[in-house]
C-alpha cells in the first residue's frame, strides 16, 4: 500500500461546506482517521465530532494532521493547498473541479518547493482499501488486496475497482491523478511506489485522450518497472478538438490520440484491455505469473 | 471561450500593446463615418480560423469599392460561422512580420513564451521557433530573454520585450488560455504593432472575470446549438453520428461507455457527462438534450454513483419517462442509494441491467 495508510492523519479544508461535511461523514464511516477540519472564522466548532480550526497550522499543531484534503470552491482552493503546504502537511489531495490552471501551476510549483505530495486537482483521492480513504470515492466498491491503480478518471477507476473487486481481485491503494491539464503528481511516480511496494503485485492503469502522459508513462515502465501492467485507455471514439468533460481531455492538432496511447501500451509490453472487465480478466492471468521479465 | 479580433484589440490596447486605428462596420452606409484614408484594409470578424484563405481580409482603394466589399464580407460565411460585422484599418506598410503568444503548456506546468522572427504564417509552419517556459516569479527579463532569443538587437528588442511583458501580464490577469499575436508587425518608422490578435479566456476563469460576464452566451455561435445549450446548463455534451444516446457521470466513464459501444458493434450519438453530483433537475435535463437528436433510437444511460445519488437519477427518469413513452431507454444505475433506486422504477417500465457490459449489448441490440 501506498501514500496514505491506518497512520495517515487528515485535515478536511472546507469541513463546514456541503461537501465537505458529507465525505467527512463518509470517510469517518470507511475508518479513515480524520483529526481536524479548518474552516476560516468556524474555529471551536464541530462537525461530526471533528474539531474545527480557523487555520491549517492550528489544526496541524494541535491535532499532529499530515495530510490534507480539499474541498474548497474553485477560486479559494489553490489558496487552501498553499496553506496547508505552508502548515507542513506531507500530502495534499485536492478534490476540486474548475480551478483556473493558472492556480493550479502556481500551487504545484509551491508543492514541489517543499516537496509535498499533491494529488489532483479535480480527482475522486486515494484509497487504500480496508485502512483510509481520502477523497469521494465511494468506499463500498474497493476491496483490499494486491493490485495497484492509477487513473485519471473518477467514475471510470470505480467502474474498473468494481470489476476488479467482483472478480475477487482487490486493491492495495488507488490513486486518482485527476483529469486537468495542469496537475500535481503524475503517473511515473505513482508506478514507483507501486513498484516498489510489498504489497502490490500488478499495477493497473487508466488513462484518456489528451496530452501525452500516457505515452511518457509507457515509457517508464519500459524502462523502470518490473511488476507486471494493465492498461486501459478512455476516448476510443472521441473526435478531435472537443473538450470531452476533462479540461485536459482533448485531442488537439493530432496529438493525445487513444491509438497513439494504446501504441505506446503496446511497444511497452503493457497489455491493454478494451472494456472493464477485460481489466479484471488480465490482471487475474497476470496475478499468477507476477514476475512479467 | 474565443473572442473576436476587435475585442482582442480592445483588451491589448487596454494593457498597453499598440495596436493600428479602427472602426468596426456593422452596415456598408457606416464608412461615411469613418476616417482613416485610403487604401483601407477590411476583416470580417468571425470565431473561427483560416479567415484569410476563405477571403475574409480585403483591401479597398476607395469609398465606392470599401462599400461593396464590405457587404460582400457581412455576407459571408466560413466554416458554418457567420461573419458577426467588418473591421476596418489602414493599410500598412510592413517591413517585417513576428510571431508572439503566451499559453500554457500543459506538459511544463506552466505558461510559455512562443515567437519567432519568422511570422505572419500559422505558427506551426513557420521555422526558427522559440518556446520559453516562463518560471516564477515571473519578472520582465524574461521577456528580453525571449526578444534576444529569438534574434532580436538595439532598438527593435526593447519594443518586442515590451510587448512580450505586457502581453504575460494580460494572459495572467484576465485568465486567458491563450493570447496570440499573429503577425506582430514592425511598420516604417520601427514602431511594432499588433495586426492581429487572437485570445482564448479559460472558461473555468469566467466567473472571476468581471470583465467578461455576461459574454459566454453570444461567444458560443462556433457550436452546434444542443451544444451550445448544454453548456449553458453545465453539462459536458459532445454530438456525435450514431444512433444509441448516451448519458453517464464522469468524463472518464463517459468515455469509456462510448468505446464499448462501438466495441459491441453500435454508434454512439454523442457524448454527455452529467458531472459528478447532478440532481434531479439536471438529469432530467440532460436526458432531455439527448433526447432532442432525431437520430437517436435508444439511450443508454450508466451511472456509477460515487457523489450522485442513484435515487435523485431514478426520480428524473421517471419525470421523463412520463413525458416520452416511446422512448427505448436501457438504464444501468449503481452506486449510492441504488436500491432505492430500483424501488422508484419498479412501477415503471423502465429496464434496470446492473452489468454495463450486458447494458451496452442491450443498447446495441434495440439499435439496431
Amino acid at each position: 500500500m501506498i501514500l496514505v495508510n491506518k497512520d495517515t492523519k487528515v485535515v478536511v479544508q472546507g469541513i463546514t461546506g456541503k461537501m465537505g461535511q458529507t465525505h467527512t461523514k463518509r470517510m469517518l464511516d470507511y475508518g479513515t482517521q480524520i483529526v481536524a477540519g479548518v474552516t476560516p472564522g468556524r474555529g471551536g466548532q464541530s462537525v461530526h465530532g471533528i474539531p474545527v480550526f480557523d487555520t491549517v497550522s492550528e489544526a496541524v499543531e494541535k491535532t499532529g494532521a499530515n495530510c490534507s484534503v480539499v474541498f474548497v470552491p474553485p477560486y479559494l482552493a489553490c489558496d487552501a493547498g498553499f496553506e496547508a503546504v505552508n502548515a507542513g502537511v506531507s500530502l495534499l489531495v485536492v478534490i476540486t473541479e474548475g480551478i483556473p490552471p493558472n492556480d493550479t501551476s502556481k500551487l504545484v510549483n509551491y508543492a514541489n518547493m517543499h516537496e509535498v505530495t499533491f494529488i489532483g486537482p479535480n480527482c475522486p483521492g486515494v484509497v487504500s482499501p480496508g485502512h483510509s480513504l481520502i477523497g469521494i470515492m465511494p468506499g463500498s466498491i474497493f476491496k483490499e488486496g494486491r493490485v495497484g491503480m492509477v487513473s485519471k478518471s473518477g467514475t471510470l477507476t470505480y467502474e474498473i475497482a468494481l470489476a476488479l473487486s467482483e472478480a475477487n481481485l482487490g486493491q492495495s491503494t488507488c490513486v486518482g491523478v485527476g483529469g486537468d491539464p495542469v496537475k500535481g503528481i503524475e503517473y511515473q511516480p505513482v508506478l514507483n511506489l507501486f513498484e516498489n511496494d510489498s504489497n502490490t503485485d500488478v499495477i493497473v492503469l487508466i488513462g484518456e485522450i489528451g496530452g501525452n502522459a500516457e505515452e511518457k508513462a509507457a515509457n517508464f515502465i519500459k524502462e523502470h518497472i518490473k511488476k507486471p501492467v494493465v492498461g486501459f485507455i478512455a476516448g476510443q471514439t472521441a473526435p478531435p478538438g472537443k473538450r470531452m468533460g476533462h479540461a485536459g481531455a482533448i485531442i488537439s492538432q493530432g496529438s493525445g490520440t487513444a491509438q497513439s496511447k494504446i501504441e505506446a501500451f503496446n511497444k511497452a509490453g503493457i497489455k491493454v484491455a478494451k472494456t472493464p472487465t477485460q481489466v479484471a480478466k488480465l490482471v487475474a492471468e497476470l496475478i499468477k505469473q507476477p514476475i512479467r521479465k | 471561450m474565443n473572442l473576436y479580433e476587435f475585442e482582442a484589440k480592445t483588451i491589448f490596447a487596454q494593457f498597453g500593446i499598440p495596436v493600428p486605428p479602427s472602426k468596426l462596420v456593422n452596415n456598408p452606409k457606416d464608412l461615411s463615418k469613418v476616417f482613416l484614408g485610403y487604401p483601407l484594409t477590411l476583416k470580417c470578424q468571425v470565431l473561427t480560423g483560416g479567415r484569410g484563405k476563405a477571403g475574409g481580409i480585403k483591401f479597398a482603394n476607395s469609398f465606392v469599392e470599401a462599400q461593396k466589399l464590405t457587404q460582400d464580407l457581412l455576407n459571408l460565411e466560413i466554416k458554418g460561422c457567420k461573419t458577426m460585422s467588418v473591421l476596418v484599418e489602414p493599410k500598412l506598410s510592413i517591413t517585417h512580420e513576428y510571431y508572439l503568444s503566451v499559453t500554457l503548456d500543459r506538459e511544463l506546468g506552466v505558461p510559455v513564451f512562443i515567437a519567432t522572427k519568422d511570422g505572419g504564417v500559422e505558427v506551426e509552419s513557420a521555422k526558427n521557433v522559440v518556446k520559453l517556459p516562463i518560471t516564477y516569479p515571473y519578472s520582465a527579463f524574461l521577456s528580453r530573454l525571449l526578444a534576444y532569443k529569438i534574434g532580436l538587437r538595439g532598438e527593435v528588442l526593447n519594443k518586442f520585450a515590451n510587448i512580450a511583458d505586457r502581453l504575460y501580464k494580460l494572459f495572467i490577469e484576465r485568465d486567458l488560455d491563450l493570447a496570440e499575436i499573429n503577425p506582430l508587425v514592425e511598420i516604417e518608422g520601427n514602431e511594432l504593432l499588433a495586426l492581429d490578435g487572437k485570445i482564448v479566456v479559460n472558461d473555468d476563469s469566467l466567473m472571476r472575470q468581471p470583465y467578461f460576464q455576461g459574454w459566454l452566451e453570444s461567444h458560443l455561435v462556433d457550436l452546434p446549438p444542443v451544444e451550445r445549450q448544454a453548456k449553458l446548463h453545465g453539462v459536458n455534451l459532445v454530438e456525435l453520428d450514431g444512433d444509441i444516446g448516451i448519458l453517464c457521470n464522469g468524463a472518464g466513464l463517459t468515455m469509456a461507455t462510448m468505446d464499448m459501444v462501438a466495441e459491441f458493434g453500435g454508434k454512439p450519438a454523442n457524448f454527455l457527462d452529467a458531472g459528478g453530483g447532478s440532481d434531479q433537475a439536471k438529469t432530467l435535463a440532460a436526458l432531455e438534450l439527448v433526447n432532442q437528436n432525431p437520430k437517436v433510437k435508444v439511450i443508454l444511460l450508466n451511472i456509477l454513483g460515487g457523489i450522485t445519488a442513484c435515487d435523485d437519477v431514478a426520480n428524473a427518469l421517471v419525470d421523463f419517462v412520463k413525458m416520452h413513452k416511446n422512448v427505448k431507454l436501457v438504464v444501468r444505475l449503481r452506486g449510492n442509494n441504488q436500491d432505492k433506486a430500483k424501488e422508484i422504477l419498479s412501477n415503471y417500465n423502465v429496464k434496470l441491467i446492473p452489468d454495463l457490459e450486458e447494458a451496452v449489448k442491450e443498447a446495441v441490440k434495440l439499435a439496431s
